[in-house]
């Protein structure tokens, strides 16, 4: 008996021992849901998505927009969903992602969330292969057989508005209006500063450019630069020694004259090809991490104008 | 450095040199082996390779810190940050409670986990992966400077502490005994250790910073008679994996530390081969 009752009061003081951290954390995590704060909660999964729907939803105080990787994280390459992601996509009305598979470590979360809308912005987009034109040693992403940097070609941003401004139409009927006045405004901006980026590539002399990973080919197509090589596809290591050489060799044989380099990524290799090979290490940006700023897009574009003016003039 | 450019190239006028990263590759390699080669004998000799393995994660920490503070060279921060951790570590070890390993083993998880944290909430691990495996292919002229004097200061340190050292590792007790202060030549060595795994990890790689350290040493081990041998062998082989490996990597086309590693790994499994065989 005695034995009993101590091996029950050892066992409920376990049991407060395990409870004792639910009970502290049940002060905050008890407290009622947050009541919806806007109409309509829209969620988007990165950066460049994030841009393009606060530019279609400008001004509209009854939708919020929210942006899941945060605005440094760059492209999803390593990201890790985290507790509060999914808290945010369950209560959103409509999550905007890249596709092209960007996005696609999330397809097990979806599973869980088959009633959230998602808008795909690549959708109707013509992709190319991750490794258009470029020999490879088979170290690839197996996951990733199309290039997902769409948005970094203003054209394809431009299709990318369309269709979050149009599935947005449908999604929020009450607002399809307002919806499609930003978003033909914000395009209206976008093809203006293509037309500019053309006025002033265009004629330039050098086409030939060198750039680290694999952000930048549907911006080379659209201005007709031609990519001579990609120096480093894996974002998340450092160029071999073989891969330097060969770049090194190729630049000095074609005669390409830039480099570039992204913000997002650490530039030592870049700087070591650039001083070997006498082309200049330039700086272009995708677009991929920035301020919390509406225009920030357009501003990175004019940014890369004007580098790719001194680079190839 | 064009001098010595130029020797290169009339000594090795090979198609692994033709570039001048190579040629500063080369260069690093022949100040960090020999530096990990005797250094790395009193780390297997006192038993602290699980300390090392610790230093080099704590790197992460530093760089996190670094990166929060906004300060763009993050040697100064993972430098502080290293110290304090061998620091922190050699204090709690000497007020005995816990097993070395055990001890170590919670500094080195606890530093970890706090720089993965601190680098994902700052976003963008990306831009600091090169630190996981190191880019010794983009050593600059001046840091070869720096390590020039580094391997200055640890062949004096040796010259004139090692046989404290060399004491202090095999009996604390016997060492005290001889009037030596146990307790500053292990911190000091700790400090050692710190400023070299922080100095190289840039360029060694915070995965495989430890490996260079033991393996050398380990194998001199399995070969040497005496404490001298020990050294000699442990340099040497240290200098012969990072050289053959720094090749093998460029004709290869692979990852150019882990090369070197895996190189000082055979050796190790050689010499091991090697000591069996004699003893029969």
């Amino acid at each position: 008996m005695k034995i009993f009752r101590l091996k029950s009061s050892l066992l409920s003081r376990l049991l407060a021992l395990c409870l004792l951290p639910g009970l502290l954390v049940g002060f905050a995590g008890c407290s009622p849901r947050e009541e919806k704060e806007s109409a309509f909660q829209i969620v988007t999964s990165f950066y460049p998505m994030y841009i393009i729907t606060l530019n279609i939803t400008q001004g509209m105080d009854d939708v919020s927009v929210s942006n899941m990787a945060g605005q440094q994280t760059g492209c999803l390459h390593d990201y890790q969903l985290q507790n509060k992601d999914m808290k945010n996509l369950e209560t959103a009305d409509a999550f905007v992602i890249n596709g092209a598979g960007m996005e696609s470590f999330l397809d097990k979360a979806m599973e869980q969330l088959p009633d959230l809308p998602v808008i795909d912005a690549s959708e109707g987009i013509s992709l190319l292969g991750a490794e258009e034109g470029h020999d490879h040693e088979g170290e690839g992403h197996e996951e990733e057989e199309v290039n997902a940097h769409v948005w970094v070609s203003i054209s394809n941003c431009i299709q990318q508005v369309e269709n979050v401004t149009s599935a947005l139409e449908k999604l929020d009927p009450e607002r399809a209006a307002q919806y499609r006045a930003n978003g033909d405004a914000y395009k209206e901006k976008l093809s203006a500063l293509r037309d500019e980026m053309h006025r002033e590539l265009d004629d330039l002399p050098n086409r030939d450019i060198v750039t680290f990973h694999e952000a930048f080919p549907y911006f080379a197509e659209e201005f007709n630069l031609h990519i001579v090589a990609v120096v480093n596809r894996e974002p998340d290591s450092q160029p071999s020694a073989r891969e330097l050489s060969d770049a090194i060799r190729l630049i000095q044989s074609t005669g390409v004259k830039a480099v570039f380099a992204e913000p997002q990524y650490s530039e030592s290799a870049a700087q070591v090809i650039s001083n070997e090979s006498g082309a200049t290490l330039y700086l272009l940006d995708p677009a991929v991490t920035g301020e919390d700023d509406p225009d920030a897009y357009l501003n990175a574009m004019r940014g890369n104008l004007e580098v790719l003016k001194q680079a190839l003039a | 450095m064009d001098a010595i450019y130029a020797l290169i190239d009339t000594l090795l006028p090979f198609e692994w040199t033709e570039f001048d990263f190579m040629k500063n590759a080369l260069l690093a390699v022949l100040l960090i082996s020999p530096l990990f080669g005797l250094v790395g004998t009193a780390v297997v000799s006192n038993r602290m390779s699980f300390f090392s393995d610790a230093l080099g994660h704590s790197a992460l920490t530093g760089i996190a810190i670094g990166v929060l503070m906004g300060v763009d060279n993050y040697l100064l921060s993972m430098l502080g940050f290293a110290l304090l951790f061998a620091l922190g570590i050699s204090a709690v070890l000497a007020s005995g409670n816990s097993s070395a390993d055990t001890i170590i083993g919670v500094f080195s998880a606890t530093g970890l986990a706090l720089g993965v944290v601190l680098l994902s909430a700052s976003g963008g691990f990306a831009k600091y992966s090169s630190y996981l495996i190191g880019d010794i292919l983009t050593v600059q002229p001046q840091e070869l400077l720096l390590l020039l004097f580094i391997l200055i200061a640890v062949v004096l340190v040796w010259v004139l502490g090692y046989n404290r050292l060399l004491l202090t590792g095999l009996n604390e007790d016997l060492a005290a005994g001889k009037n030596i202060r146990v307790g500053v030549v292990n911190r000091l060595f700790a400090v050692v250790l710190a400023v070299i795994v922080t100095i190289s990890i840039k360029w060694v790689g915070i995965l495989i910073i430890n490996s260079l350290l033991v393996l050398p040493a380990a194998a001199a081990r399995n070969l040497s008679r005496n404490s001298a041998s020990y050294h000699g062998l442990s340099v040497v082989i240290s200098l012969f994996s990072g050289v053959t490996g720094l090749i093998l990597s460029y004709y290869w086309g692979i990852a150019t530390g882990g090369t070197i590693v895996l190189t000082a790994a055979v050796v190790f499994f050689l010499t091991f081969l090697l000591s069996r065989l004699r003893r029969r």
